[in-house]
């Protein structure tokens, strides 16, 4: 259950009012935050360093540019990463590995970063991940009658086969026209598979959509330490305070030294659909 | 005015009451002379309800007792003529000349003092009870009163006067949750008619489940406890409702912005037994429909009640209330919570001292939620349920010592959840999560020693005895604490019934009362406390979807020890009470949860369990004036609550979510005619703790917040006026009706009082996302907010 949702749902009752509040800000210590990625797709992986910023900055984060990082496995290899080859401004903190591989099912990678005369470790487990059966497209009735932006209101419903078998944990990616999409800026849509059956049959995504727009959805493996990362981000992301859910705190993570992020091993499965019906 | 003289042969007591009598008669036995018994029921001469607490005082000795809960006292004597005054506040005192030869029944109704005014300042106890009498740290609520107070859409709701009670703290405005002497809200015991309330919330706590119609009598006991309760660590909230009238039919009802209530009483047999039935429904969802409105959200509330008097040695009743909470989102989302009680009393007089009552109670709370759709339909449902058997016996020796003992089962059953498929296309598999099942004993006595006419004891305990019961498996892990790498090793099975584990406390109470002269007494009190039913939610005000889970293999009771000592005084003649109390409550393993605990449908629960360290203490102040044109309170705590969680807060102790340092209050009415009443409360409180960030970054595109402490920061002050007016328009001759009106405004100055703080990423002001920018966000809830509320009687 989401944290915020009871919030929300008695705010509604009631039509509450907010406002914005300045918080104190406390002047505490940076802390190292690390953010990688690999998959099975053959690229140039990447890992992102930067540190937090108070909570008013109006930066996101501050980069860290001078980081020595590299990425190994349990199988001997070690990919070398360099700092944002591209020398663009925008991509400060942004590190890729300086050759493409492709990561493999069963395998697990370790990650090190050092930084700031810290090492920062973490491992995860590159997991399979099933098929997306199919996409397919929907009038939405409610948006019909009622659409957030004019004509926007179909909406792609997704199929696959959960493997009963196995424990799976999944986190979804979704676009439109290539942008990410999201209902909502704090959305993760991750799941592990207690609750599920084997057939998924026709499970709305995010967004609704206009005819000729590109939807493609993108399913992650995950492993669990992965999806309890998830499931801490999105109680964090939509945390209310502590009132009728917990109070906010950080998420887990599989770094050490303090440091906070993630460095995930994904299988990935990709389906794309053009909206026309 | 009837009275029935009936004097009665000795009897002897039962066999098994005697045997668990001698212990304690041990020493009194050897010093028993010639002596009789006087004892009955004092009841209102006008609906024939029994009073609860009347002083009964013998002119000639000196000395006295009060009538118990259900109405019933017993005095032993020495043979002779005496006089005997019977009086309450509120009502006229009664003086009988009895002549004691034999035991004697007398059965008492006081008539309703007539004032000038209205009978509104009835409270029935006696006139320096708060002096003489030795309990300490508790609380009446006076429910004639709470119904002239400005209440929030006109509701009026026991639970919001008790938020302003000193030592007790709320979470904020439109909130069920109290938190007392620094315990949180599943500490409290919520009875209703001694049956368990385990969710006292409608809408989320908008309103308690408790329809002010039906209450006869609410107190809270914030410490000091009785014997006969146990089962949670920080208060006991006693609710008994009305018997119904056994005069006369009458009834009434109202029209409230929010909800309407009716309530129908009368006798079935005059004077011998009497029904009583009230029904209350909130009505936003009519309104919502007529607009087209296809969410919608109601609930209501049944309590009904019939007592009859068999003789004069036994009585009987049965209640019952049944609540629930509907949503419905466009009929394909919706949910559902309520609580269903029964309970069914026998007091039985085994002979003129020992007073018996025997009670049989069930209680069931249980939540849905359903989604009707294709592809994602489920219907997720839980429930706990609860009966008990009480078997409580009073024994009034002489006026110089009353003892108190019996012995309480509990059988419980803890339906965590249970997800099913709404049908074979939705993606979800039926899941169900493992149940579990609890025995609870409790054996108990006092004794209350009147060792002088200024020094009174009451000491006591309680033994309970706690088994957790199958039929249930308990998983074994590599590591009972690791909720990351969750491995389990292997599976306990246990049969229905088979133990589990059994967990035995002793709990010690203890009280005194020293008068220190006719105005003014000290007290002390100690009490120990076990709990063994825990709430699984890691928020600061526990929501219906919260599940309970017994004490159990991996769950240790939670205890609480409680000292607290208190001066009270009364001035001007018993108008005006004081009392001033300072206490210190130390809690070992109170049930908390691990940073980031998965609570909700979480198979492994158990490895989340984190139970730590709590304590509290503070000083209470309270002013209270029970007669005359104003009647109210006024009260003032400062207090300091602390929490240390393994695991939390880096092993760091923390301020509890409760954690209030100063709390001010004023309650009153004013009756400035025989048609207005005037009502107000002003209350005024430290902000709540609350964690916030220290700072952000970025992840995968989310902006998220850097958390550094626990409940690090605060909520600014809470402050609020809220104002009533009752309008009761002079009655018609011949009109059988009478009407009222309740005017209430609350929020007076409008104060944009925090309800919490939320963060977002910040947006412009058309909503246009500002990109790498945050704010934090504060949450209000009611503006100024008037509302009427029309009630008749009939």
């Amino acid at each position: 259950m989401k944290n915020s949702l009871i919030l929300f749902l008695f705010i509604g009752i009631v039509s509450s009012c907010d406002e914005p509040i300045t918080i104190d800000s406390q002047i505490i210590e940076p802390v190292m935050i690390i953010e990688g990625l690999v998959t099975n797709v053959e690229r140039n992986h990447y890992v992102r360093v930067s540190t937090t910023v108070d909570f008013y900055d109006q930066v996101a984060s501050q980069p860290i540019t001078d980081a020595v990082v590299s990425v190994s496995d349990d199988r001997g290899n070690i990919y070398n990463y360099v700092h944002n080859p591209t020398q663009s401004e925008e991509l400060n903190g942004l590190y890729l590995s300086n050759i493409p591989f492709a990561g493999e099912v069963g395998v697990t990678y370790t990650l090190n970063v050092s930084a700031r005369d810290v090492n920062y470790t973490a491992t995860d487990e590159l997991f399979p991940v099933p098929t997306i059966d199919s996409l397919t497209v929907i009038i939405n009735d409610d948006e019909f009658e009622d659409p957030e932006e004019e004509g926007q209101f179909y909406e792609v419903l997704f199929y696959m086969k959960e493997p009963q078998k196995t424990k799976d944990f999944y986190l979804f990616k979704f676009y439109k026209n290539n942008k990410p999409l999201r209902d909502d800026d704090n959305d993760i849509y991750f799941s592990d598979d207690d609750l599920l059956a084997e057939d998924i049959n026709g499970v709305p995504t995010a967004g609704f959509f206009n005819l000729q727009d590109t939807s493609v959805v993108e399913m992650y493996s995950i492993s669990r330490q992965g999806f309890l990362y998830y499931n801490d981000l999105s109680n964090l992301l939509q945390n209310d305070g502590g009132l009728f859910g917990s109070p906010p705190v950080n998420p887990r993570t599989n770094l050490n030294n303090g440091a906070l992020g993630f460095f995930q091993a994904s299988s990935v499965e990709s389906d794309t659909i053009i909206v026309k019906i | 005015m009837k009275q029935k003289l009936n004097p009665k042969h000795f009897r002897y007591p039962k066999k098994h009451a005697l045997g668990l009598l001698l212990f304690f008669l041990a020493t009194q036995l050897a010093l028993s002379q010639q002596k009789f018994t006087l004892n009955g029921y004092v009841k209102d001469a006008e609906n024939g309800e029994e009073l609860i607490g009347v002083t009964v005082y013998v002119k000639e000795l000196k000395t006295g007792s009060a009538t118990n809960v259900y109405g019933f006292y017993a005095l032993s004597l020495p043979v002779g003529e005496y006089n005997i005054t019977y009086s309450s506040i509120g009502y006229q005192p009664v003086v009988q000349t009895v002549l004691l030869n034999a035991d004697l029944e007398m059965n008492v109704e006081l008539p309703v003092l007539i004032t000038q005014m209205d009978e509104i300042v009835v409270t029935d106890k006696a006139i320096d009870a708060n002096v003489t009498d030795i309990k300490m740290s508790r609380n009446e609520i006076n429910v004639k009163q709470v119904k002239r107070l400005p209440a929030l859409f006109g509701e009026p709701d026991i639970i919001k006067t008790i938020q302003m009670l000193p030592g007790v703290a709320s979470a904020g405005e439109g909130t069920s949750s109290f938190f007392v002497r620094g315990g949180s809200a599943d500490q409290n015991l919520i009875l209703i008619d001694e049956a368990p309330i385990y969710d006292p919330s409608h809408l989320f706590g908008l309103f308690s489940v408790f329809n002010a119609d039906v209450i006869k009598e609410s107190e809270l006991y914030k410490g000091g406890i009785p014997s006969r309760f146990g089962g949670r660590l920080s208060s006991i909230l006693e609710v008994r409702t009305k018997d119904g009238n056994n005069k006369k039919f009458t009834g009434n009802g109202g029209i409230g912005s929010l909800a309407s209530r009716v309530m129908l009483e009368g006798p079935i047999k005059k004077d011998k037994s009497s029904f009583i039935l009230s029904a209350r429904r909130s009505y936003v969802d009519v309104f919502l429909k007529a607009a087209g409105e296809e969410n919608s959200v109601h609930f209501y509330d049944v309590n009904a009640k019939v007592n009859w008097k068999h003789n004069n040695n036994n009585r009987f009743f049965a209640a019952l209330y049944l609540g629930r909470d509907v949503f419905d989102f466009d009929d394909t989302f919706g949910f559902d919570w309520g609580n269903a009680t029964a309970t069914f009393r026998w007091n039985h007089l085994f002979n003129s001292k020992l007073f018996s009552n025997t009670t049989l109670i069930a209680s069931n709370f249980d939540y849905k939620m359903e989604l009707d759709d294709d592809a994602q339909g489920f219907e997720w449902t839980s429930n706990i349920r609860e009966l008990t058997f009480k078997e409580d016996l009073n024994y009034f020796l002489n006026p110089s010592n009353e003892f108190n003992f019996g012995y309480h089962i509990s059988y419980r059953s803890f339906d965590p959840g249970v997800i099913k498929p709404s049908s074979d296309k939705s993606l979800f598999t039926r899941t169900e999560l493992q149940e579990e099942f609890a025995l609870d004993h409790a054996f108990y006595a006092d004794h209350q020693l009147k060792v002088s006419n200024k020094l009174t004891f009451l000491y006591g305990a309680r033994l309970s005895i706690f088994q957790s019961i199958g039929k249930s498996d308990v998983y074994l892990y590599e590591n009972p604490t690791d909720n990351i790498d969750v491995v389990r090793t292997d599976t306990l099975s246990y049969d229905r019934f088979e133990n589990i584990k059994t967990f035995v406390n002793f709990e010690p109470r203890f009280s005194a009362r020293y008068i220190v002269n006719p105005r003014s007494s000290v007290k002390v009190s100690y009490n120990r406390m076990v709990q063994n039913t825990h709430l699984i939610s890691a928020g600061t005000v526990p929501i219906p979807f919260n599940t309970w889970a017994p004490t159990s293999y991996y769950l240790d009771p939670q205890l609480a020890d409680q000292v607290a000592a208190g001066y009270f005084r009364n001035l001007k003649d018993n108008a005006y009470e004081l009392s001033a109390e300072v206490y210190y409550k130390d809690i070992d393993n109170v049930t908390d949860f691990a940073d980031n605990a998965r609570i909700f449908f979480n198979q492994d629960l158990s490895t989340e369990y984190r139970q730590g360290d709590s304590w509290s203490y503070g000083l209470e102040l309270m002013l209270k004036k029970n007669e005359g044109k104003f009647t109210g309170f006024t009260s003032y705590t400062w207090s300091r609550t602390e929490r240390k969680i393994p695991g939390v807060n880096i092993d760091q102790p923390f301020l509890a979510n409760y954690d209030r340092r100063h709390n001010f209050n004023i309650v009153g009415t004013y009756e400035y005619n025989d048609k207005w009443v005037f009502g107000a409360n002003f209350t005024y409180t430290t902000g709540r703790p609350i964690t916030l960030p220290s700072g952000k970054y970025e992840f995968e595109g989310y902006q998220v917040d850097l958390i550094s402490e626990r409940n690090g920061f605060q909520l600014p002050d809470y402050h609020r006026l809220d104002l009533s007016a009752t309008l009761t328009p002079r009655k018609n001759k011949g009109k059988k009706l009478q009407g009222s009106w309740v005017f209430s405004i609350y929020n007076a100055y409008s104060r944009k009082n925090a309800f919490t703080i939320y963060t977002q990423n910040k947006e412009d002001a058309d909503e246009n996302p500002i990109r790498n920018e945050k704010e934090a966000r504060l949450i209000y809830l009611f503006p100024i907010l008037p509302s009427v509320t029309y009630n008749v009687k009939f």
